[in-house]
């Protein structure tokens, strides 16, 4: 037999045994993803009340509503400011942590394992301890700046705060971000840096010459992942103001996720919520693909050498 | 090529990741509205009750009791609390329970929908008149187009409690905390807040805006829930009292200091508001005495009740209730059991099951409020004794003076929204954002979507 008629029959096995391998994610996919996405892209079309399983055709009605109700819109700009926000904090945070801990030597596991804590935590837990944390009177983020002779935001009250707030609390998980960008370090060759310093660079030079382009695909990950995630905001604006009716929740803690969670659960409002869900996938494909286009422009790919 | 990767990639990442916001499974099926049930056929076979959580040594006596009385019936518990999305996807299922234990402000979200049975035939079956039972606004609070769609249990009333140390020291009377006369509580206020480089440290009335939404409107002659549960908020009676307590609030550091205080309070704790002088006076519900029983000699405490803008006392609060499903598939037994739990029997029960916890803890038994005014005045007259503290046994009283002042907010099928409605009108007014007009007018808009979306208009 040909050398390349085995290589090919090579192949075909291989591949066989690959999509074997992903079997049950593509059955998984298939009956709770897509499957999911194209009931519920047919329920934004209906008029669904999913607890007495009543649907009538709704036409575009859903769609329209979009447009007429202030609350999409306002829950729009405050997922959008949270994202601009949120993001490109958490990216410079996790990489900062990053780099700390690629310098650690001694107990690098331990200090990898405290840093990592956090995302372990459970959400309820942590907001529990955001709301002592970020009391406007008695929390210790504001007795600490009390100390340094600043009188902080009444946090979790103050319209103009909230949002904020919010995302200090989604950087207290940012860990999980933080395991990539040190994944990505780790495989930055270290000759690089050693042949850059004898060339007279320094560490800041290192970094924006060395460093940020050979991790740039991570850089690059997480931004697309972090966006897609603040866009989903959910946890965090629903633990601290929307989980009951007795809450204190300012308007611009209504984030789009919350105020679809609402129209779904609370007013039944089934078939407006998938026109919500579907509003948001249509930001998000656009967003994503911009971020594609324009990020590919200045990634790093080792098979592209 | 670099443009047809973007997409795939694209594409391939925001289906992996974005869809987890709406992925509900669903299921259609019948409403199952206007269901009959024979309420009248003997309880027996298998009984499933969820969110009975309250199981603690009064709901272990009244479930002992029902059992008794319904020997022929074996009862399956899920005793975790009641959620709407966790009943939304029973509904769906149709695998619903026979009988659900739920706040009476939501049981019009479903009764709107025909997703639970009304009960007037439960009753009338069991020869249970319902207006001997329980309190006409109990009533009330379960009552949705002429019909009673669930059996109401416990009536917690609010009053105010005050901490006379705290008001003996300003030189304020218990006389001066009343909420039908605006200016002389603002003026008892002024004399006893007290505030730290702007943060509050004492408050002179903290008057729970948002936790006792109902009575702050119902009280000062607001107008919640219209006809067959329609929502009300902005009629003009409602301004009223959103002014009132933006006044209140304005006058003991803005809304936000005021909350963030009110916050930091070990409400449970031994070190309470009360025993640390951190408020004056303060709205709670008839359940936060027994709480404060362990500390009636650390605080000097005493009462009065909440006046309505006409001067006279009124006490408004919701309290549970149990539904039936439309979809049960054991109405009969659901009904019995519901009824003999709020019966004087299992009252009597749970009451001896609480003096006896009281006895042993040796504290301070401070009655049960269940709904039912036969039962209140039966254990009020049989358990309720004087604890040694004539302060604490006049803040004992007068909850159970003002229990027979009750009105109703309404039931609508709006419920959560129009509640979750009126708290944020309720803090956008009290942190300036808004006037009261321009809030209770936005709170009405979405509550009526609510309404519209529920009630089919």
């Amino acid at each position: 037999m040909p050398a390349a008629l085995r290589a090919r029959k090579y192949n075909r096995r291989e591949a066989v045994a690959g999509y074997l391998f992903i079997t049950p994610w593509i059955i998984g996919f298939l009956v709770f993803t897509l499957g999911a996405m194209i009931y519920s892209l047919a329920i934004s079309f209906s008029h669904f009340n999913l607890a007495t399983g009543r649907m009538r055709p709704g036409g575009l009605d859903n769609y329209r509503a979009l447009l007429d109700d202030p609350r999409v819109a306002g829950s729009l700009r405050n997922t959008l400011f949270f994202a601009v926000l949120a993001v490109p904090l958490e990216i410079c945070l996790a990489l900062l942590l990053a780099i700390l801990l690629n310098r650690v030597r001694r107990g690098a596991g331990f200090f990898r394992t405290v840093y990592y804590l956090p995302k372990m935590t459970p959400a309820v837990a942590t907001a529990a301890v955001f709301l002592l944390l970020l009391n406007g009177n008695t929390g210790a983020i504001n007795r600490g700046l009390r100390a340094a002779g600043i009188e902080g935001p009444q946090w979790l009250v103050d319209p103009a705060w909230v949002r904020p707030s919010i995302v200090l609390m989604a950087l207290w998980g940012v860990s999980g971000t933080m395991v990539i960008f040190l994944a990505a370090l780790k495989n930055v060759p270290r000759d690089l840096y050693e042949v850059a310093a004898l060339d007279g660079a320094g560490p800041i030079r290192q970094f924006f010459a060395i460093t940020l382009p050979m991790i740039s695909g991570a850089v690059f990950f997480n931004v697309i992942i972090l966006t897609i995630y603040a866009f989903q905001v959910f946890d965090q604006a629903y633990l601290l103001f929307w989980r009951d009716q007795n809450n204190v929740a300012p308007e611009s803690s209504l984030f789009y996720a919350v105020y679809l969670f609402q129209q779904a659960f609370r007013q039944f409002n089934f078939g407006f919520a998938a026109a919500m869900a579907w509003l948001l996938f249509l930001i998000l494909m656009v967003l994503t693909y911009l971020q594609v286009r324009i990020g590919n422009r200045y990634v790093y790919y080792e098979a592209e050498r | 090529m670099r443009g047809r990767r973007s997409i795939t990639l694209t594409a391939g990442l925001v289906l992996a990741l974005g869809v987890g916001t709406f992925t509900a499974a669903c299921e259609s099926g019948d409403a199952g509205g206007g269901a009959t049930a024979n309420f009248g056929a003997d309880a027996a076979g298998t009984l499933t009750a969820w969110a009975f959580d309250n199981a603690d040594d009064v709901g272990k006596a009244r479930l002992g009791y029902a059992a008794k009385a319904l020997p022929g019936v074996t009862l399956t518990m899920d005793q975790t609390g009641f959620d709407a999305q966790k009943f939304t996807a029973r509904l769906a299922s149709g695998e619903v329970p026979d009988v659900v234990q739920m706040d009476r402000e939501y049981v019009g979200t479903y009764a709107a929908q025909g997703l639970i049975l009304p009960l007037d035939s439960c009753f009338t079956a069991n020869q249970v008149d319902p207006a001997q039972r329980w309190y006409a606004n109990v009533l009330d609070d379960v009552r949705y187009k002429d019909q009673l769609w669930a059996v109401p249990q416990f009536y917690q009333p609010p009053a105010i409690l005050l901490n006379t140390t705290v008001m003996r020291a300003a030189g304020v009377t218990p006389a001066d905390i009343d909420t039908s006369k605006p200016d002389v509580l603002l003026a008892a206020i002024a004399k006893m807040y007290k505030a730290s480089g702007g943060v509050p440290t004492t408050l002179g009335f903290n008057p729970q805006a948002v936790g006792q939404t109902y009575l702050w409107f119902v009280a000062q002659g607001g107008k919640l829930v219209g006809d067959k549960g329609v929502p009300t908020l902005d009629d003009p009676s409602n301004v009223r009292p959103l002014e009132l307590l933006k006044r209140i609030v304005d006058a003991q550091g803005g809304f936000a200091r005021y909350k963030s205080f009110t916050d930091a309070f070990d409400v449970f704790g031994d070190q309470n508001q009360f025993v640390r002088g951190q408020v004056g006076a303060e709205v709670d519900a008839q359940w936060y005495a027994n709480v404060l029983a362990p500390y009636k000699d650390k605080a000097e405490l005493s009462a009065v009740p909440f006046r309505g803008s006409d001067g006279k006392p009124v006490a408004v609060a919701y309290g549970g209730s149990f539904v039936i499903p439309a979809k049960a598939k054991n109405p009969a037994a659901a009904c019995k059991w519901a009824l003999r739990l709020t019966e004087d029997g299992a009252w009597n029960a749970a009451a001896e099951a609480r003096a006896a916890t009281r006895a042993k803890d040796k504290s301070v038994n401070t009655g049960l409020f269940t709904g039912s005014p036969g039962p209140d005045r039966a254990i009020r007259e049989k358990f309720v004794k004087s604890s040694g503290n004539a302060g604490f046994d006049q803040v004992v009283n007068t909850f159970y003076d003002v229990v027979a002042t009750g009105r109703s907010a309404g039931l609508s099928p709006a419920g959560q929204q129009l509640k979750q409605e009126l708290t944020t009108a309720i803090t956008t007014t009290l942190l300036g954002q808004k006037t009261p007009q321009k809030a209770l007018q936005d709170a009405q808009t979405a509550a009526m979507a609510a309404y519209t979306s529920i009630a089919g208009g």
